[in-house]
């Protein structure tokens, strides 16, 4: 099972998202993502895009205002 | 338990660098109330406009809204949860809007509410704010939520946002001679008759609401 | 009883203060304060017009004469507006209310950061956008909120219209985003 971290620190939206979707073809099954991010839409936007794909999301908070979530390729 | 959940359980527990920020809120508060006050004292009706912004600012915060998105997003990412969120509110505020505009009218007024010509220079204004607000990451009320938020480079968008819009009042008079004069305010109901410009509306934005539906799930079949 | 009421109130707490709140409902009580905001300042919701004074302010805070631009002397209620200074301006106040009040918002959910500027590719981002939203603002009497929102409210076609080529306008930005700016 391998890990992809993405650095989304101080990105722009819609940057973060568009960053988990250029690099999501490279996963296989039962790998994760890791993101970074600092910004309060892409807490949303990310989550619900992995969700909807029908993935397994966990965010968690790492201190206030910057968040890592972690999103298992569940194809 | 998934992976993920597997994953999370065995990293090792990092003394997470978090702080309550009751610090920050109480004082945001006592600022809210003492300007409140202050605006009371001026005109009450100022302190209840101040109070409207703040509602503004926490309710587009606490729900992410994002009218960049709701326009950006159907093309970049795919999703349309925003566009679908816009239709909403726009479907809200018609149906009050409709209701004060109607009862004005009755009482023998004038058509009120934001009604401005519509030309060739609505559609290079919106292409121009459109191109704007997806490259600096915010459209106006994005920019002053972010500005909250604490991004720095809505605080560097503002600067110029002030410049654009002092250039803009700058050239007002030549844009009225060459565009604004002649461009007429349409007002819908005055072409479709009240019934058929307040339903036909609703059924648009209904009818947007359906179509972006239908947009964003399609990928999955 | 005493755990049950704390767990109810760290339930409320969670879900209305540190969890994002649905687009859905954001959308209806934007839709309401619209209205209200209709009701209390004569005239719908609307953001950049308050930019134009912000300007002028500032410019005369150098020294400047901003009484001369055809803006305000084309327009007697915005000449009045100039003069009445900046806590007598609605649109300045309700602006400057959401900024505070999406801060307020962050902090008590914990979630205020501030995030600076990573990389040149941004400044020229921010700056050039702002540009292109202030002055396209000007030129549709309004942005995504007066020109678009409040304007399909208030059953103008100008607001459509604008709809639809912010639309364009998007499509042109998310190419340049992408191309320079990623």
């Amino acid at each position: 099972m391998a890990e992809f971290t993405i650095d989304a620190l101080g990105e722009a939206c819609p940057i973060p998202l568009l960053k988990c979707q250029k690099k999501w073809p490279e996963l296989k099954n039962g790998d994760v993502m890791i993101v970074s991010i600092d910004h309060s839409c892409a807490l949303k936007n990310i989550p619900e895009w992995a969700r909807k794909a029908g993935h397994n999301v966990e965010v968690e908070e790492v201190e206030d205002g910057v968040w890592d979530i972690y999103i298992e390729k569940n194809a | 338990m998934s992976e993920t959940q597997i994953m999370l359980r065995k990293r090792p527990l990092t003394a997470v660098k978090k702080k309550s920020q009751l610090g920050y809120t109480a004082a945001a508060l006592t600022v809210v109330i003492a300007v409140g006050m202050y605006l009371s004292q001026m005109k009450t009706l100022l302190s209840i406009i101040w109070f409207l912004g703040i509602g503004l600012g926490v309710v587009l915060q606490k729900s992410r809204f994002c009218f960049t998105a709701s326009l950006r997003d159907p093309i970049l990412t795919g999703s349309t949860s925003l566009t679908r969120a816009t239709m909403i509110a726009f479907a809200v505020a018609a149906l009050g809007f409709a209701a004060l505009q109607f009862t004005t009218l009755l009482k023998g007024g004038p058509i009120i509410g934001g009604v401005q010509p519509v030309g060739i220079h609505t559609a290079i204004g919106a292409v121009l704010f459109g191109i704007g607000m997806v490259i600096s990451g915010g459209c106006a009320s994005g920019t002053l939520m972010r500005m909250g938020e604490g991004f720095t480079m809505q605080w560097l968008s503002l600067t110029t946002f002030i410049l654009g819009s002092v250039l803009g009042a700058i050239h007002f008079g030549w844009w009225t001679d060459n565009f604004f004069k002649a461009a007429p305010k349409i007002y819908l109901p005055e072409i479709f008759g009240w019934a058929g410009a307040f339903f036909g509306q609703l059924a648009l934005l209904g009818l947007i609401y359906v179509f972006a539906t239908w947009y964003e799930y399609r990928k999955a079949n | 009883m005493a755990t049950r009421a704390v767990q109810e109130l760290q339930f409320l707490k969670k879900t209305v203060l540190i969890d994002a709140w649905p687009y859905w409902l954001g959308a209806i009580l934007l839709g309401l304060l619209n209205i209200v905001i209709f009701i209390y300042m004569a005239s719908p919701w609307g953001v950049t017009t308050a930019f134009v004074f912000w300007g002028a302010w500032i410019y005369q805070a150098f020294g400047g004469h901003p009484e001369v631009w055809s803006f305000f002397t084309l327009q007697p209620a915005m000449m009045a507006a100039l003069k009445g200074g900046f806590w007598a301006h609605g649109g300045s106040i309700i602006n400057l209310g959401l900024i505070v009040g999406a801060f307020l918002s962050a902090a008590a959910a914990s979630q205020f950061k501030i995030k600076k500027i990573k990389a040149g590719r941004q400044v020229v981002a921010a700056l050039l956008g702002g540009l292109l939203m202030g002055y396209g603002a000007r030129l549709a009497f309004g942005c995504n909120i007066g020109a678009y929102f409040s304007a399909i409210a208030s059953m103008s076609l100008h607001g459509w219209v604008f709809g639809v080529f912010i639309l364009v306008g998007a499509l042109i930005g998310s190419k340049l985003l992408v191309k320079y700016f990623m």
